[in-house]
């Protein structure tokens, strides 16, 4: 390897020095090859350091191909869906899509309203944070104030288990064990409803709450917490009257992030949801089925004809869906940069 | 008072927060605790000489002396199950009888030809054979036992008539006289009670000890082999010995569920004595045995699960997960470095970090979306659903997760090491290479099994790239092609596969006949969340003594 960058002229100067004491006798470390490089040499290390770094720089980039791709394929697929005749035409679909909720792909006057399964998705994903934040506010404010050290190098791996149990799995104990439970001990008329998803889902979502959250806590320094300490207020009115308020962007980031696993889980859905595109009424009532965009994607799909109108409409849902995560992502980057500033002192 | 009030409050904070861990500390037990105590059952259980059989029959496994033996003993055992069962349902169903009955007469005709009767004697005997038959044809038909009898003794009254000695009307009288047995111990008004309560018995015996002898074989093998495994079994003895119904319990009230012994049933009749002698001769009938049935994880089922193991499943999941992590390894590592190490805090690297978060922020059913329009519809090498397109799929999915981990173990490394490694005159990449990636090496390590065990557990972005519920395993060919034709060690590659995460869904939801067997179902799933979990902790443990190491330092 000839790369030599980073040497500071005053190494330069003592090595050529050297090699011209070199000259005269023998070099007493056993140099055998001339210290300065020649200006060929010199370009060549300089060249290399630049390509390699633009190499490097190309294959880093591969992040923002792979999400430039995502949303050109699936942009391209859904397309179809919306312009294939005139642009009238086109708004009418859009406002179908949006405000009618009777998903009926397969009858002979095919209607493609996605509003049921746009609903049925913020339904489970609200119904999963109801559960989720409140017990994930508290297990990540045990975690960085409350619990002590050895406590927490034990509670952290079995929250990690915990996110790491794969959705399948999840989905699986929702159709074999909690739905015939609730339908035994509940007296459901179907276990596979929006209550044992969102159940199922809470579970999911509290491993990136209660990390992302406690993260945000701990970034909130020492001394925000001895001066309040100082004051004379309890651990409790700390934590809930100066360390939650000042954490409260990250704590939001931590609730968005949440929201997005609970809206972009399939299995979990589609095996506990009961899968009945329609909207439950009245609205409270958790104990009817229900179906979300993603169950409809996975469960369609398969039997679909690549190209048809149904096609297009399963990737207008997945669009819709992308987007939904996409925006809600943005929000948590910005949340989870102001935490950085905090973090590291700024305001 | 006050600060009393406040000191308590404080505490009670402290105790809901405490036992807010507590709580999911018990979730993951609930969630894990089932399905290791089911799915274990599919590895470890009690077998019986049927699932011997089985594992002879397709796997060639165990000793051939020993089973052959051992059936000989269970067919000895089983053999008077079957004769009482044979004789009851002779008894009963009468069609057969009929038909037995009408076709003795017609071999008495033939023997009558055979033997040149003259025609008169022919007319005679043929019409008194023909009185006999009516009479117990009648006595077949009839439901009231009084009747029956009355047609019976008048038949078996013509038992000494010399006419009919060493000719096939003898036959008509044992068929009289086995009757007669069963009209007296039988309620004869109840039959199609008794013919519809055998029909189940029959369907016990069948599940419990395999098809009846002397049927044809069944052309599905779960229906060839009887309880293989003890649970089964007693389920189907349960079966056997309790009949549930449902019944109203008076008019306009609903069902409800009663359960029945089978044996008060059949009181009095033939049949009440299998009921006891299946019971207490159990293990004498399937000779039970414990065992370790490792070979659930290398065996292809047998009848959609119903039998066999998960082997092509977990042959799929470890093919996907390590191409997939083939592909987004150096990606990801290099992306790492060049993000830690390199990049300068400019308006390209924030729309890098922006993307990155976007790739780990997408839904896996998009990424399932985006694999199919673009690996399986538009890259026409591939051009259909197979392992290549699963795989490169799950690398993209999976690249943010490789990203993150290997940037913060690079990130961990200390800044003492560049330094000295600077100092001895090596240059930014030198240092990059010798010094930092491998002190960064087990955090590294951490994120890739990590992300190995997200890739293992993810089902939606293979849902439409790659995986199948049921097909045959991937081919990648025999050595010996690979010498005529290298390339044909690629050929498995463009084919679908079976997988852990899809298998469970499957398993679950979709596959009538795995619902048989639930352990078969917390089997698979149970493999699954184990593959996982070693992974995890593999991945805990390393990074706990890296940051030990770390500490130390």
């Amino acid at each position: 390897m000839k790369l030599q960058e980073a040497v500071a002229p005053g190494i330069r100067m003592a090595k050529y020095s050297a090699q011209i004491a070199g000259k005269s006798k023998k070099a007493a470390a056993g140099f055998t090859r001339p210290l300065l490089l020649t200006p060929s040499e010199d370009m060549l290390g300089f060249l290399s350091g630049h390509l390699g770094r633009a190499a490097l720089f190309l294959i880093t980039a591969t992040s923002v191909v792979a999400v430039f791709l995502i949303f050109y394929f699936v942009i391209r697929e859904s397309a179809p869906f919306f312009f294939n005749k005139s642009f009238p035409a086109a708004m009418a679909r859009i406002k179908e899509f949006f405000t009618d909720s009777g998903w009926y792909p397969a009858a002979t006057e095919p209607r493609y309203g996605g509003l049921a399964l746009i609903v049925g998705s913020l339904y489970v994903t609200l119904g999963s944070l109801i559960l989720a934040v409140p017990l994930g506010l508290f297990a990540a404010i045990f975690l960085s104030d409350i619990a002590p050290f050895n406590l927490r190098q034990i509670c952290k791996p079995v929250i990690e288990i915990l996110a790491a149990i794969p959705s399948v799995a999840y989905g699986f104990f929702a159709v074999m064990v909690f739905a015939p439970w609730l339908q035994k001990s509940l007296g459901f008329s179907t276990g596979t409803n929006a209550l044992n998803a969102s159940v199922i889902l809470a579970i999911m979502a509290l491993p990136t709450i209660i990390s992302v959250s406690e993260d945000a806590m701990s970034a909130i320094g020492r001394e925000t917490r001895e001066a309040s300490y100082a004051l004379g207020a309890t651990r409790a009115e700390t934590m809930v009257k100066v360390v939650i308020p000042a954490a409260h962007s990250g704590i939001l980031a931590a609730v968005i992030l949440g929201m997005m696993r609970a809206m972009g889980e399939t299995m979990v859905v589609w095996m506990a949801s009961g899968n009945a595109g329609r909207i439950p009424s009245p609205w409270w009532d958790l104990s009817q089925s229900i179906r979300t965009m993603t169950a409809t994607i996975a469960g369609d799909m398969g039997e679909t004809p690549k190209n048809s109108e149904h096609y297009y409409a399963l990737f207008t849902v997945g669009l819709t869906l992308l987007l939904f995560t996409f925006s809600l992502n943005l929000v948590s980057e910005y949340l989870l940069g102001k935490v950085m500033k905090t973090s590291r002192g700024g305001k | 008072m006050r600060t009393q009030i406040r000191q308590s409050l404080d505490k009670m904070f402290t105790a809901f927060a405490g036992s807010v861990v507590l709580l999911i500390a018990g979730v993951l037990l609930v969630v894990l605790v089932p399905m290791f105590r089911k799915g274990l059952s599919a590895v470890f259980f009690t077998e019986t000489v049927e699932f011997r059989k089985l594992q002879m029959d397709l796997h060639d496994r165990g000793d051939e002396r020993t089973l052959k033996q051992e059936l000989e003993r269970v067919a000895a055992a089983r053999k008077p199950i079957y004769d009482i069962l044979l004789a009851f349902s002779r008894g009963l169903d009468m069609e057969p009888r009929v038909k037995e009955v009408k076709n003795i007469y017609q071999q008495y005709g033939e023997y009558l030809n055979y033997r040149n009767t003259p025609k008169e004697q022919y007319t005679e005997c043929r019409k008194q054979a023909k009185e006999i038959r009516d009479t117990i044809l009648d006595a077949l038909e009839s439901m009231d036992k009084q009747v029956v009898l009355a047609n019976l003794d008048k038949a078996l009254a013509q038992k000494g008539n010399p006419t009919f000695k060493d000719t096939p009307v003898q036959h008509f009288f044992t068929v009289a006289e086995q009757y007669r047995k069963t009209a007296q111990t039988v309620d004869l008004t109840k039959r199609s009670e008794y013919l519809a309560g055998l029909r189940d018995v029959t369907a016990a015996i069948r599940q419990l000890f395999g098809p009846l002898p002397g049927e044809d074989e069944p052309p599905l093998p779960m229906d060839q082999y009887g309880a293989t495994r003890m649970d089964m079994a007693r389920k189907a003895l349960h079966t056997l010995l309790w009949d549930e119904q449902w019944i109203a319990d008076g008019p306009g009230k609903p069902l409800v569920k009663k359960i029945i012994a089978r044996k008060t049933q059949f009181t009095g009749t033939e049949l009440e004595p299998l009921f006891d002698r299946v019971e207490k001769n159990f293990n004498a009938l399937l000779l039970p045995r414990h065992r370790f049935y490792w070979q659930y994880f290398i065996d292809d089922w047998v009848n959609s699960h119903y039998f066999g193991g998960i082997g092509p499943e977990i042959l799929g999941t470890l093919l996907l997960t390590v191409l997939s992590m083939l592909f987004a390894v150096p990606f990801g590592v290099v992306s790492a470095a060049y993000l830690v190490e390199y990049a300068s805090d400019n308006i390209w690297i924030k729309i890098i970090r922006i993307c990155i978060n976007t790739l780990a922020g997408v839904p896996s059913i998009v990424y399932g979306l985006f694999g199919l329009a673009f690996f399986v519809i538009t890259i026409s090498a591939i051009g259909k659903p197979c392992i290549l397109a699963a795989s490169l799929t799950l690398s993209i999915l999976v690249l943010p997760v490789i990203i993150r981990a290997s940037e913060e173990a690079i990130r961990a490394v200390p800044q003492t090491y560049r330094e000295a490694s600077l100092a001895l005159g090596a240059g930014k990449f030198r240092t990059l290479v010798k010094v930092i990636l491998p002190a960064a090496g087990p955090g590294i390590l951490t994120g890739i099994i990590l992300s190995l065990s997200r890739a293992a557990g993810e089902t939606a972005p293979i849902l439409f790239t790659g995986v199948v519920a049921m097909g045959p395993i991937p081919n990648f060919g025999t050595p010996a092609e690979w010498v005529r034709n290298p390339a044909s060690i690629f050929g498995g590659l463009f084919q679908p596969t079976r997988a852990l995460s899809y298998g469970s869904y499957d398993i679950a939801v979709g596959d009538r006949i795995s619902m048989l067997v639930p352990h078969q179902q917390f089997g698979m799933v149970m493999t699954l969340i184990l593959l996982i979990l070693v992974l995890n902790v593999t991945a805990i443990v390393i990074r706990s003594r890296l940051s030990k190491k770390l500490r130390g330092h």
